[in-house]
């Protein structure tokens, strides 16, 4: 099936027959070090695309709320400061609105704590009022903080150190993706260089003939560029479809493990496996960043062991 | 067209393979090198292709000093010489037709424009039917042929062969050396045929360069 799809990918323009031959073991292994290391490189691509897009995603997400807590102070009346804090972040610029948990939500909030049907009516439990923010860059979230001193025991919480954790986790995995990104690509480029070398030695009959005959270094830098171009080009396409298909797979495979709530969850944490367009086209682009590679390599390759042995 | 004063060759800090070499060639001439295995005809031969520089003396070729060529004046003067080995080295995973159009190839010339001349060519050398045929289908004799049409179709000024009669039989071997002279009557080729084949020059007027332990013996 492989053999039958590379034969779709076009080799050569014109119809003669390629000098050095398309079909060797030093190809063959070319062939399949590039598959991986495309694969792997689209995967690691697609990978730090998931999780900045989920880390944008959440961070938005709580961006776009905070929080008002009120402790119960003796001497206080709770309601009366709800509906202060309340109406004091209406009118905060900025702000889409404003609403105090009931206490029945409140309990709910506890009870993973303290466990179901407890009655915490004889206990006060601290107070919050969710405020939502229409635009979090425009909001002025300083002045509600003003505002609030003026109701005892209420506290502003702007999850912002949630969110600098968030980012810099995230932050932390973007760069080590494109680390790995970076040491695939070196790597590859070591693969490069040793199975160019490996080719040059194989095929050296050929380069004493065409020196024989005529040919200059370029010409002959120049076939086997050609050569190594088509491998690097079927290599970083097969490596970017099985990378795709990869993604596909997953998607699929988290929907159907768990349970429609748990991946609701699931996806609110840590982000969907969708690729989304931007991430297709980041693997799409695998393909020819690794054979521009794999050509500029070889050609190098080639031209240094050229001058090196003529 | 070629000429050779004092020239010396060794390898290296070896000894010298090739001593006090003085001699011409006049361009359509025909010329058998010869000499026992080890005499020097194919460093000879290596030094008339412009693969190896003299250790001392000096090589003209077509009027120019070779010691003081670069690189791509070089290549283009080993354009105008052609080569035929012993061993023939055809590229396996060529056709027969591919094999002898590589130089053309080399050149930049495209298929439409090579086809007819290598065809004709094939033809000529009695190939015509074993164009398609890999070099591994063909015999001795046929890859030899195929061999110094490949050698000749960019049209050289000159032609050498190194021992281009040692893989087939003496039958075919005298075909082959009138191949090669008829090459040098009709293209007016220069040719330069090493071969320790003393039988073999018997059967041909031209002269003879003799090579021994390094040495010019007799060139008339």
């Amino acid at each position: 099936m492989i053999e039958r799809f590379l034969a779709l990918i076009p080799r050569r323009v014109g119809g003669a027959a390629p000098i050095v031959p398309e079909r060797s073991v030093a190809g063959r292994t070319l062939l399949l070090m590039i598959t991986i290391m495309s694969f792997l490189s689209a995967v690691t691509l697609g990978g730090v695309v998931l999780v900045q897009k989920s880390a944008i995603a959440w961070s938005s997400d709580v961006g776009r709320e905070v929080t008002i807590q009120i402790r119960p102070v003796q001497g206080e009346v709770m309601e009366s400061n709800l509906r202060t804090a309340v109406s004091l972040a209406q009118a905060t610029p900025g702000v889409s609105g404003a609403r105090a948990l009931t206490l029945e939500e409140s309990q709910k909030l506890l009870e993973p704590w303290l466990g179901a049907g407890l009655d915490l009516t004889a206990i006060e439990v601290p107070r919050l009022v969710v405020v939502q923010l229409a635009d979090p860059v425009d909001a002025d979230i300083e002045k509600l903080g003003r505002d609030l001193e003026a109701v005892k025991g209420a506290s502003l919480d702007t999850h912002a150190a949630w969110r600098q954790q968030l980012n810099t986790m995230a932050g932390t995995i973007v760069f080590s993706g494109l680390m790995i990104l970076a040491l695939i690509g070196l790597a590859t480029m070591l693969a490069i260089i040793f199975a160019t070398r490996g080719a040059m030695a194989t095929n050296r009959e050929i380069v004493d003939v065409l020196h024989y005959i005529g040919a200059s270094n370029k010409f002959i830098a120049g076939e086997f560029q050609g050569r190594f171009l088509s491998i690097g080009l079927q290599g970083g396409l097969l490596g970017a479809v099985a990378a795709v298909l990869f993604f596909m797979l997953i998607g699929t495979a988290a929907g159907n493990m768990l349970s429609n709530q748990a991946s609701a969850q699931f996806g609110v944490l840590f982000g969907r496996f969708a690729l989304g367009w931007d991430g297709m086209f980041g693997i799409i682009l695998v393909v020819p960043a690794i054979a521009a590679l794999t050509a500029v390599t070889s050609r190098h390759t080639v031209r240094r062991y050229l001058s090196q042995t003529s | 067209m070629i000429e050779f004063s004092d020239v010396g060759l060794r390898y290296g800090n070896g000894p010298e393979i090739l001593k006090d070499l003085t001699f011409s060639i006049e361009p359509g001439s025909f010329h058998f090198l010869t000499g026992p295995s080890g005499a020097g005809k194919t460093s000879l031969l290596r030094l008339l292709l412009l693969s190896l520089k003299p250790s001392r003396g000096r090589v003209t070729m077509f009027d120019e000093d070779v010691s003081s060529l670069t690189q791509d004046r070089l290549l283009q003067m080993r354009r105008h010489i052609g080569i035929v080995f012993q061993e023939f080295r055809l590229l396996d995973h060529l056709t027969t037709f591919e094999n002898v159009a590589l130089p053309l190839r080399v050149l930049g010339q495209p298929e439409s424009e090579y086809r007819p001349n290598v065809t004709e060519l094939l033809e000529w050398v009695g190939l015509g039917e074993r164009m398609d045929a890999p070099p591994s289908l063909l015999s001795g004799g046929e890859k030899q042929r195929a061999a110094i049409a490949r050698a000749v179709i960019a049209r050289p000024k000159v032609l050498l062969a190194d021992e281009p009669t040692g893989n087939v039989d003496p039958e075919l071997s005298s075909r082959l050396v009138h191949l090669f002279a008829e090459l040098n009557r009709t293209l007016g080729t220069t040719i330069i045929l090493a071969t320790h084949e003393l039988p073999l020059l018997d059967q041909f007027p031209y002269p003879r360069m003799l090579l021994s332990k390094g040495e010019l013996v007799i060139h008339d």
